[in-house]
């Protein structure tokens, strides 16, 4: 984006804050717009303005929906901000959720407006971030926040929390198909011929769909790169777009999966697998069942696919100009190259 | 010139001119992102041919083979989809794929033993497909 556009977005932003806070001398500054993910424009900034005789200050995180956001038909800023809301007086660490606006007037797109978390947020994949928690994983402290927070998350009693909006899922494998027809939606919304794999895979899937013995908020993403990290502790859990009530084996599995280890053996390039099980399974009194696992892992290769499909297709229809997106077209064969060797071929 | 080795001419022209000269992260990013595809694409190019060839060969082969495993009387939505995917007016995807879905939809017709057969000579199909298409994707 051009100057010209930060500062008008900027304009806009402070003129939002200060009506929404009743401070007119409100005034912002260190904004950045940040690149994560590829999905919604977020900006970070610090806001300071008086309120009566006291001089206030804060830093905010602002998600903006631009119109073509990836898993935006899965999740969107309104369920976000929801989830945030219902999970504050929890024990999982998030932002706190101030504003959810849908009028396109403000932004030109709806936005939540949340709580600037301190903290940082490397990339698994990249060469810092693997450093990064490899420095982290030899001190010993992030390995077993990373494995408490998910306890905690899974502790999360969600009716109580208001979170069963999300949708409750029937007994037996009621979870799991939902699941699968939630990113089969995905395949079929790109426009794109499904690769004949992946047909094999969702068929699969469908056959072979275990029953959940227990539901449970299930974040539906939980690896680093989605929590921020400070001082050696995961200081908030972030990218609330794929959470459902369901099995939490779901995230399990996830953790479990090799797809975020990048070739070592730590879980999400952190966490050392017999810790992982003694202290999830102590923390929540739930065994890890490594069947159920493996067949949500082939479920995240469904995902997998269906997103890059859905990303390949944004850019092929016009909807986006990202040349990143064109190219996850040539990781679709990857992904379910990956499946199709779990499944035996 | 073949446009297969333009695509990675001008890839090499992204990687080691362009990119390097822009200063704006994005438009770097998407520079050489830019030659990532475009060699990717010129990999592809190269094999069109042959790859056509190969999947058009081995369903060909396929319907054959599952056509005579099935008999004269194979399940309706078995014999729908092999008729489909023998008729040559759809993709080899499209054929693959309806015949993969008629044969789980048909399996407890099929029994366990002939649908893990008929699935597993199948799967040697997309075996062969996955690994011709990782030759330009990973």
């Amino acid at each position: 984006m051009n100057g010209a556009g930060v500062d008008s977005i900027e304009d806009r932003i402070r003129g939002y804050l200060a009506a929404r806070l009743d401070a007119p001398d409100l005034v912002l500054g260190e904004v950045e717009r940040i690149a994560v993910g590829w999905s919604h424009e977020t900006w970070l900034f610090d806001a300071v303005w008086t309120d009566g005789d006291e001089r206030r200050s804060r830093g905010f995180c602002l998600r903006r929906d631009p119109g073509n956001a990836l898993l935006r038909d899965l999740s969107d800023l309104r369920t976000q901000y929801r989830v945030l809301r219902c999970l504050e007086p929890t024990a999982v660490p998030t932002p706190r959720a101030f504003f959810f606006e849908e009028d396109h007037a403000v932004l030109d797109g709806p936005f939540l407006v949340m709580e600037k978390v301190e903290g940082t947020c490397p990339s698994p994949w990249g060469s810092e971030g693997r450093v990064f928690y490899g420095d982290a994983a030899r001190r010993g402290i992030l390995p077993d926040s990373f494995t408490d927070t998910l306890v905690s998350l899974h502790n999360v009693d969600w009716r109580s929390a208001g979170l069963d909006f999300l949708g409750v899922p029937g007994t037996g494998d009621d979870f799991a198909r939902r699941e699968i027809d939630k990113w089969r939606h995905l395949v079929e919304a790109s426009l794109l011929e499904p690769h004949p794999v992946l047909i094999d895979l969702i068929c699969w899937l469908e056959v072979n769909a275990p029953t959940t013995e227990r539901l449970t908020l299930v974040h539906g993403a939980y690896r680093t790169g989605n929590l921020l990290i400070h001082n050696d502790r995961v200081a908030a859990v972030l990218d609330w777009e794929t959470q459902a009530i369901g099995d939490p084996m779901y995230d399990v599995a996830y953790v479990l999966s090799d797809l975020n280890r990048e070739g070592t053996a730590l879980l999400s390039n952190l966490v050392e697998l017999d810790s992982f099980y003694r202290r999830y399974e102590a923390g929540t009194g739930i065994e890890i069942d490594d069947e159920v696992c493996r067949y949500y892992q082939l479920l995240y290769a469904m995902r997998s696919a269906a997103f890059w499909m859905s990303a390949s297709g944004l850019f092929a229809d016009g909807r986006s100009s990202d040349l990143r997106l064109a190219r996850t077209a040539w990781s679709i064969p990857v992904v379910l190259d990956k499946a199709a060797r779990q499944l035996g071929y | 010139m073949r446009p297969e080795d333009l695509l990675g001419r001008v890839a090499g022209e992204l990687r080691r001119t362009v990119g390097p000269g822009v200063t704006e992260p994005f438009a770097r990013t998407q520079a050489f992102m830019a030659a990532v595809i475009l060699e990717k694409l010129g990999r592809q190019l190269r094999s069109a041919d042959s790859h056509a060839d190969a999947d058009r060969t081995e369903l060909r082969a396929l319907l054959d083979e599952l056509g005579s495993r099935l008999g004269d009387a194979p399940p309706s939505r078995t014999r729908t989809a092999l008729a489909a995917a023998d008729d040559g007016g759809g993709t080899v995807d499209t054929g693959l794929g309806g015949v993969i879905v008629a044969l789980y939809a048909d399996r407890v017709e099929l029994g366990s033993q002939l649908f893990d057969d008929l699935l597993s000579r199948v799967r040697r199909v997309l075996r062969a497909r996955l690994e011709r298409e990782l030759q330009y994707a990973s």
